[in-house]
């Protein structure tokens, strides 16, 4: 409507062409990791699964992949309680105090991530955190939880904040409020969240270079590792495979939301 | 502007066989019309109606799937908004929250290139027009409800556009301002001389303003007219429904004397008005009946040119300078609003009452 | 609600922790530190550096972010779903991922330059990688979802009676988008701006990476200093400067935040 033809042609044209090259490094490794030679290149003759094999087989791949996992669900569940319960005190406590408490649960999101990661080295080596499975996930939980308390709130903003006085009124205390009200009503923002959680864990690189380095060696840690010595193939199929993980999850979400919207519609 | 609108051409605009569907719904519905010059046209329905369609597609944002748009006879359906030429004002107003007042409605102005100076002056003789002078630096949010109608009128009128189009233009305003404004834009129109289409859903808005009223229901036109004779005489059940308020009264035609009719309701001899030769006996017919041309008989006999029915209070309600009353009656329940002024403490539910009208009071209308 | 003020006292401690560093303490006071990064030509280098890149990147991001965002309002559902979605991949994917799939692609022996030699485009392979083109590359492909986000949500949120008030005045598609669209998005662009430049400023993966030692930003710079020579005192008092800027942004956000509600406001 409010475009010209031709302008409209070349808006629609160089956002597709951006939208290419925002696609494009997620695509191409998928055929590199399929090539079925030693190098990193697009495969020519075949395709092959040989470097998943590798990757399969490599005991250092799947332990980093192994911990990654545990640490991640862990640190997941953390922040998911840690920021749920911080998000309904937030949402029922109006005030200075909360804006406080709200920003400051907020900073290891907005800040840097090389300051995180300095500040958490330097602590953890005192408190005798540095390099162990707790530290680690400690560190994880406090990078997770803004992203929770995030998600939660917005969950939180869509419900009638009479719900809450309907309930005391009724004779229900807080505490049962919060539980047989509020958390039922905010299910589909806790999955998200989880989720969320799930993949800042999965994903974190920075905090965790700084804060293990033997003991607890996490898949990123190792793909970084990897990449600064020499980039191989296995390297390529484990990126492959993140990707395709991270793409599964961020569809599940999708797909849960939208039967859920529908069903609220429905119902 | 005033001087110079005296001598303005004044343009006609003409819709024929508009037609524009959405999927299978059709928004405009075959509307051809004619807008004289210098008139004010209201095209009148409910929401979903199309009225507004049909607005946009004249100011040129809806594309119409068939028929013509006509300016002064030439063809103007592929000619960008911008190039029409028309003054609008949109619901909401669409003032340019960025720009004050006076860069709101200079804009039609300096995107047309006319110098600065010039500019400046034709502004200021519009905003004393809508007597906005002191309010010139102000952002838009500064204003009232009304200032910023009149701020959007004036960005309308500013650079003397053939036609005028206006979209609900006092719907977001309350009602006491929306009545002082009516009078004010009716006034404005006589003095500029103007064509002005106005878009509204609000009879009283429509009959108050306007020279000629279009009624539209389905993206279809219903009837056109003034607004006395759409008033008086509605061609159907929707219109004597939609401008006013009616009762009506289903029968059979009994006698046709000349211009007179005899409709039995429910039994009762009840006559009506109808143009000699409309109506054969047996026909069935349709009477609406405006509570207002209803008045309380008070004793003396049934004179010949009126109907007389006695029933009891099935609701009433003192509503200042007048009563309403709706009595339950052997034809069923019929509505009448009387002058309070000399006729006694409102009568209470269940009381006896009896209404008598003239043989002019019920008007035959078509069914849909 | 304990817990979180535990987690984030966790957090914050540390950091104050690391500015009383920055300052010698807790052992010996002193501004040494701030001295060093205030006239070491190697650490102004560094500063000069990441200043230049991050420029450069938030406003290629901002302009390709406005177009994607421009596009996606005047398109229909499906193809913004699309849309959607490929900026949506990126935006989940991991940045070690990215990096390295940039790196694949732009090194000497990457897939660009031995696709442009086969065709005989070049004969010399090109150098995209290991300097600061390819660090640029990286960052901008990062950013631009951050700025795609909240421009398209000012440009949804548009009155679109607006535009067509412009358009009935007389104003032409252009003139339109430049007297009216584009000033009522200045503030969510240069919301969006101040965002994508405060996750500039502090970049570590993709510039350590995509840079490969030669280009050397901030946040880089201060993890050599601790990770290779010790100097907390040093790193401190980059993470503190760091900090401050970043801060500081945040502050002209939420103020660009509100000047947006006040315009949307009236």
């Amino acid at each position: 409507m409010s475009l010209g033809a031709r302008a409209r042609i070349f808006v629609m044209a160089a956002a597709w062409l951006i939208g290419l090259f925002l696609l494009l490094p997620g695509l191409i490794t998928i055929p590199v990791s399929l090539n079925d030679t030693r190098w990193v290149r697009m495969p020519e003759e075949g395709l092959s699964l040989r470097h998943f094999e590798a990757m399969l087989y490599s005991s250092n791949w799947m332990t980093s992949m192994r911990e990654s996992a545990v640490i991640a669900l862990v640190a997941t569940t953390l922040s998911v309680i840690i920021g749920t319960a911080c998000a309904i005190g937030l949402w029922r406590v109006v005030g200075r105090t909360a804006t406080l408490i709200g920003a400051l649960v907020l900073t290891p999101m907005i800040l840097p991530p090389i300051v995180s990661g300095l500040a958490l080295y330097r602590a953890w080596v005192v408190l005798g955190l540095y390099d162990t499975w707790f530290g680690v996930i400690l560190a994880h939980t406090i990078l997770a939880t803004p992203f929770v308390v995030i998600t939660i709130t917005t969950a939180l903003s869509l419900i009638d904040p009479r719900l809450e006085q309907a309930s005391r009124s009724l004779g229900a205390s807080p505490r049962t409020t919060t539980l047989r009200v509020i958390l039922p009503n905010i299910r589909a923002g806790i999955l998200t969240s989880a989720v969320f959680a799930f993949i800042v864990s999965w994903d974190e690189i920075v905090v965790t270079l700084f804060v293990s380095s033997r003991a607890v060696y996490t898949l990123p840690r190792r793909m970084w590792d990897g990449i600064r010595e020499s980039v191989d193939p296995t390297v390529a199929a484990v990126a492959t495979s993140l990707i395709a993980a991270t793409s599964i999850l961020v569809i599940a979400v999708i797909i849960q939301q939208t039967r859920r919207g529908r069903a609220a519609r429905a119902g | 502007m005033t001087t110079a609108s005296t001598h303005q051409r004044q343009h006609t605009l003409a819709l024929r066989g508009l037609t524009k569907r959405y999927g299978s719904l059709a928004a405009i519905d075959d509307v051809t019309l004619d807008v004289a010059p210098g008139e004010f046209l209201s095209l009148l329905g409910p929401s979903g109606s199309g009225k507004t369609s049909i607005l946009m597609a004249i100011a040129g944002f809806v594309r119409p799937d068939s028929g013509d748009i006509l300016l002064d006879g030439v063809r103007i359906n592929e000619l960008p908004p911008e190039k029409r030429n028309f003054g609008v004002v949109f619901q909401g107003y669409a003032l340019f929250p960025h720009m004050p007042v006076r860069a709101n409605i200079g804009y039609p102005l300096s995107v047309r290139g006319v110098p600065r100076a010039a500019i400046a002056e034709r502004v200021e003789r519009v905003l004393d027009l809508v007597q906005l002078g002191a309010f010139a630096d102000r952002l838009p949010r500064q204003l009232s409800g009304g200032q910023q109608q009149r701020v959007a009128l004036a960005r309308a009128l500013v650079f003397e556009p053939a036609v005028v189009l206006l979209d609900e233009p006092l719907s977001a305003l309350d009602k006491k301002l929306r009545a002082e404004l009516e009078i004010e834009l009716k006034q404005l129109h006589a003095r500029l001389g103007m064509t002005f289409v106005n878009v509204t859903h609000d009879q009283e808005e429509a009959m108050t303003m306007s020279d000629r009223i279009v009624i539209l229901r389905d993206g279809r036109m219903v009837q056109a007219g003034r607004p006395s004779d759409l008033y008086d005489r509605p061609a159907t059940r929707f219109v004597a429904e939609f401008l006013g308020r009616a009762t009506f009264l289903e029968g059979t035609v009994e006698r046709c004397e000349g211009d007179t009719l005899t409709v039995a309701v429910r039994g009762a001899p009840i006559r009506a008005m109808a143009a000699s030769g409309a109506f054969v006996p047996g026909q069935t017919v349709i009477l609406a009946l405006r509570p207002e041309r209803v008045s309380l008989a008070n004793g003396s006999p049934a004179s010949g040119g009126m109907n007389r029915i006695a029933g009891t209070v099935n609701s009433a309600a003192f509503m200042g300078m007048q009563h309403y009353y709706v009595a339950d009656t052997p034809i069923g329940l019929i509505a009448a609003l009387v002058p309070s002024f000399g006729i006694g403490p409102l009568r209470p539910i269940g009381a006896p009452i009896t209404f008598t009208w003239p043989v002019n009071g019920a008007i035959p209308v078509g069914e849909s | 609600m304990p817990a979180a003020i535990l987690v984030g006292l966790l957090y914050l401690l540390p950091i104050g922790w690391l500015g009383l560093m920055s300052l010698g303490g807790p052992t010996e006071w002193t501004l040494r530190w701030y001295e060093q990064v205030a006239t070491a030509s190697g650490i102004h280098k560094i500063l000069w550096t990441t200043a230049r890149i991050v420029t450069i990147t938030s406003l290629v991001a901002l302009v390709l972010g406005y177009l994607v965002a421009y596009a996606m309002v005047h398109m229909n559902e499906r193809q913004r779903l699309l849309i959607t979605l490929c900026v949506l991949v990126p935006f989940w994917l991991s940045v070690l991922v990215r990096a390295l799939a940039w790196l694949i692609l732009l090194r000497n022996n990457g897939l660009i330059n031995e696709a442009l030699l086969n065709w005989g485009v070049i004969d010399e392979p090109l150098s995209l990688v290991r300097n600061e083109l390819g660090v640029i590359i990286g960052m901008v492909h990062y950013m631009i979802p951050y700025a795609v986000f909240p421009l398209y949500g000012a440009m949804r949120g548009m009155d679109q009676s607006l535009l067509m008030a412009a358009r009935s005045a007389g104003a032409s598609p252009l003139r339109t988008f430049r007297d009216v669209f584009l000033p009522l998005t200045l503030p969510a662009v240069f919301g969006a701006g101040l965002l994508v430049f405060v996750f500039g400023l502090g970049f570590f993966i993709t510039p350590a990476i995509l840079g490969g030692g030669r280009i050397v930003m901030l946040s880089e710079y201060a993890s050599l200093m601790v990770l290779q020579s010790a100097r907390w005192g040093l790193a401190g008092a980059l993470s503190v400067v760091l900090l401050a800027s970043t801060l500081a942004l945040i502050w002209m956000i939420s103020r660009a935040v509100n000047l947006r509600r006040m315009l949307g406001g009236a």
